[in-house]
């Protein structure tokens, strides 16, 4: 450190001097640290432990005793964990198609100049504003068979069993997580198609297109972006959804909403199974990857191509 | 002046680390500190530690170690107990419910036996009644000290509703079939059943077990004998459960209710049901939140007889009671059987009578005019007292680790979605260590 160093190195600093062709601002890698670090000691480190305690058999009191594949070999029998994994995947699947399609129209409807759109638009953001348990505990109540909604309506609900059967307790589940997570994907389809540049619904008006064939040639390709955006956080949101499981139906009736996440939940703190708990971890760590990247095949995401000028 | 405002920066920025750092293991090292002259006693955090509160501050008036009262409230209580018992937050002395759920700490040298106590001091265990506390007792030595109360399954009742079909509290298994019939005649669900909870569902498996096998069944399949699973008087009590549920006994949404959030009280309460099989506890839950129900229309008694069943009418199943155990790395373990002595003392007794806990010590007879209820104490006394066996909840016998998968099996039998040999093999399967 001495005083005749400093200019050196100012003056051996090339790329100063040259502007660069990313621009003057492009952050250099010492920005990413702090996250770096985050991120290395909250995910990384842990996963690399889990990944240890799946190979093997602890109960969290005892010593954690080396088994080697025996976690995986049974997990793989398990008729329960292939059930899991496929309730998640229906949960998931049935939670983009159905929050996509309203959270579309809402989007776009809001997106627009109609009277009272911006008080509607503040009300519906309400659900997103209240916790997952909050609003679980909510429905758990607003759907009791005797002192809750379904009482009044018998012609809609039956009978009201709607936690005791399969096909009910996962449409609730799709139903509350709908509910809440819908204004989220609303917003930014709204902001989606705010942007979408007027000329093109001038020319489209011009060439004779009405209102329906205006959506569906101007605005859901224009939308593109967004839908893979929201996609993806529905997926990833779908995959380990836990909170409203754990709230509304325990995994019941029987095991038939036990999805992988509270699955491996029930394995690590009901049955203090933290091993086998762990392998589960592991295989929603894969099995998430490939789904999101499967989604970003499809969606040319993994291109990642910037449509923002000079970038 | 530049390399000197440098060097202090660098202080400062590193001296303020190094004071988080210390200032956050302080955190832990505080309670740490306290953990050397002081006794941390872990609860289930509920209205019933105001007697535990009581009892510390009684205690910390002589005693120079003293008590510090932690709670746990909710139904993670044995997870978080169960995560931190190997740290250094680990209490002295924690709330449990005996049998297999302190098992696995047994296993792993976790607990202290306390028969040490009892030999120097007798009363610890001669003061309390010897079928609760030796549910305490694992591999022949003794891990609680019986606290709060027992609180066995009981039948309770709508008095009114009863009445208006012109039911009797049924004595046995055929009266309570006739009751169904006339209730379900009478337009309510004859029996109120929170299914979505799942351990109330359990307590109908409990009884009819015991009442047709009798209670070595169930011990035989704990002790790990599996085939007492694919017993002919197995199969018969599964046969009686089937034959209550297609009789309608619990109508159809039952898996949709919970007793934990008030649905099947209330439908007892409101009138809607006839009967509910629950624990003890449900009187003070309905006392609490349908006062004038319990004191008017609200009766119980016991689970009917099974005719040519093994079992006797006067069995009772349910939690015997909860009981302290001791971790062997406390620091104070004359202190802690000094705090424990409490747990037969006449304040503990009539502490508990008054919040309608009922005490399982031998001096709990004198005090019963104090309860909430007496009559409701008195009776509850003398079924326990007189139960030739009273067996612990199925869920609590058995290890935790078993409990997520007997649960699933009790549902998707009692519902239907199974048939008796998938519950058998279910059962077979649990582990009993």
């Amino acid at each position: 450190m001495t005083r005749t160093a400093i200019p050196r190195k100012n003056n051996g600093t090339v790329r100063k001097a040259t502007p660069s062709r990313y621009g003057a601002g492009r952050p250099g890698l010492l920005w990413a640290a702090p996250a770096a670090v985050f991120f290395g000691l909250f995910a990384i480190i842990p996963l690399i432990m889990v990944a240890v305690l799946s190979f093997t058999a602890w109960d969290g009191l005892s010593d954690p005793e080396f088994v080697g594949l025996a976690n995986w070999r049974t997990l793989l029998d398990d008729p329960l964990m292939a059930k899991s994994l496929w309730l998640s995947v229906l949960i998931t699947a049935l939670g983009v198609i159905v929050q996509t399609a309203l959270s579309i129209l809402l989007g776009v409807w809001a997106a627009g100049h109609q009277r009272n759109r911006a008080v509607l638009s503040a009300i519906y953001v309400v659900p997103l504003l209240l916790s997952i348990a909050a609003v679980s505990v909510l429905w758990r109540a607003l759907l009791d068979p005797n002192l809750g909604v379904p009482a009044q309506v018998p012609w809609l609900f039956g009978d009201g069993n709607l936690f005791g059967t399969q096909s009910s307790a996962i449409a609730v589940l799709v139903f509350v997580s709908t509910w809440q997570f819908t204004p989220l994907h609303t917003l930014i389809y709204q902001g989606a198609a705010r942007a979408v540049p007027p000329v093109l619904y001038q020319a489209a008006e011009i060439d004779g297109a009405g209102r329906v064939r205006q959506f569906f040639h101007v605005t859901l390709p224009q939308l593109r972006n967004a839908i893979i955006t929201s996609t993806i956080l529905m997926v990833v949101g779908g995959l380990t959804t836990f909170d409203t499981v754990l709230i509304l139906t325990q995994g019941g009736p029987g095991s038939d909403t036990t999805i992988s996440a509270y699955y491996m939940y029930q394995k690590a703190f009901k049955s203090f199974d933290y091993g086998s708990a762990s392998a589960i971890a592991l295989l929603l760590v894969l099995v998430s990857t490939l789904i999101s990247l499967i989604v970003a095949r499809l969606s040319g995401y993994d291109k990642m191509r910037s449509t923002m000028e000079g970038l | 002046m530049k390399q000197r405002a440098r060097f202090s920066r660098t202080v400062l920025v590193g001296g303020a680390a190094l004071a988080l750092v210390v200032s956050l293991s302080g955190c832990g090292g505080g309670s740490d500190a306290a953990g050397d002259d002081a006794i941390h006693v872990l609860v289930y955090g509920d209205a019933a530690n105001k007697v535990e509160k009581e009892l510390v501050a009684t205690f910390n008036k002589t005693s120079e170690v003293k008590v510090v009262l932690d709670t746990i409230p909710g139904a993670d209580y044995q997870a978080k107990l169960q995560t931190i018992i190997r740290s250094k937050q680990a209490p002295d002395v924690f709330f449990n419910w005996g049998g297999g759920s302190i098992k696995p700490f047994v296993d792993a040298g976790l607990l202290l036996p306390l028969d040490p106590f009892v030999a120097k001091n007798p009363d610890l265990k001669a003061k309390f009644l010897p079928s609760v506390f030796n549910s305490a007792v694992v591999d022949g030595k003794s891990y609680g000290i019986p606290m709060r109360g027992t609180q066995p399954v009981l039948l309770f009742n709508n008095g009114e509703v009863l009445r208006k079909a012109g039911v009797q509290p049924p004595k046995t298994w055929d009266e309570l079939l006739e009751a169904v019939e006339a209730l379900k005649a009478d337009g309510v669900t004859p029996i109120a059943l929170g299914g979505g909870d799942r351990w109330p569902t359990l307590m109908w498996f409990e009884y009819l077990y015991d009442r047709i096998a009798g209670p070595g069944l169930f011990q035989k399949a704990l002790d790990g004998d599996k085939s007492a699973w694919a017993s002919p008087d197995s199969r018969k009590a599964l046969g009686k459960i089937r034959e209550l549920v297609d009789a309608g006994a619990f109508g159809t949404n039952y898996d949709s209710v919970k007793f934990t959030d008030q649905g099947s009280p209330t439908l007892l309460a409101a009138g809607k049901a006839g009967f509910e099989l629950m624990g003890s506890w449900e009187y003070s839950t309905q006392q609490d939140a349908h006062p004038e129900f319990a004191k008017s229309d609200l009766g119980y008694g016991a689970f009917p007889a099974v005719e040519g069943g093994k079992g006797n009418r006067d069995n009772l199943v349910g939690n015997t009671n909860n009981f302290y155990s001791v971790l062997k790395k406390t620091k104070h373990p004359d202190a802690v059987a000094e705090f424990l002595k409490l747990m037969y003392s006449d304040q503990f007794v009539k502490a508990q009578l008054g919040i309608g806990n009922l005490p399982t010590t031998t001096n709990t007879e004198q005090f019963l005019d104090t309860a909430a209820s007496p009559k409701f104490a008195k009776l509850q006394y003398d079924m326990v007292e007189n139960a030739p066996a009273f067996q612990l909840s199925w869920d609590q016998a058995y290890p935790q680790s078993a409990a997520t998968a007997m649960y699933r099996a009790l549902q998707q039998f009692f519902n239907g979605s199974t048939d008796e040999n998938t519950f058998i093999e279910a059962m077979q399967a649990l582990p009993t260590s």
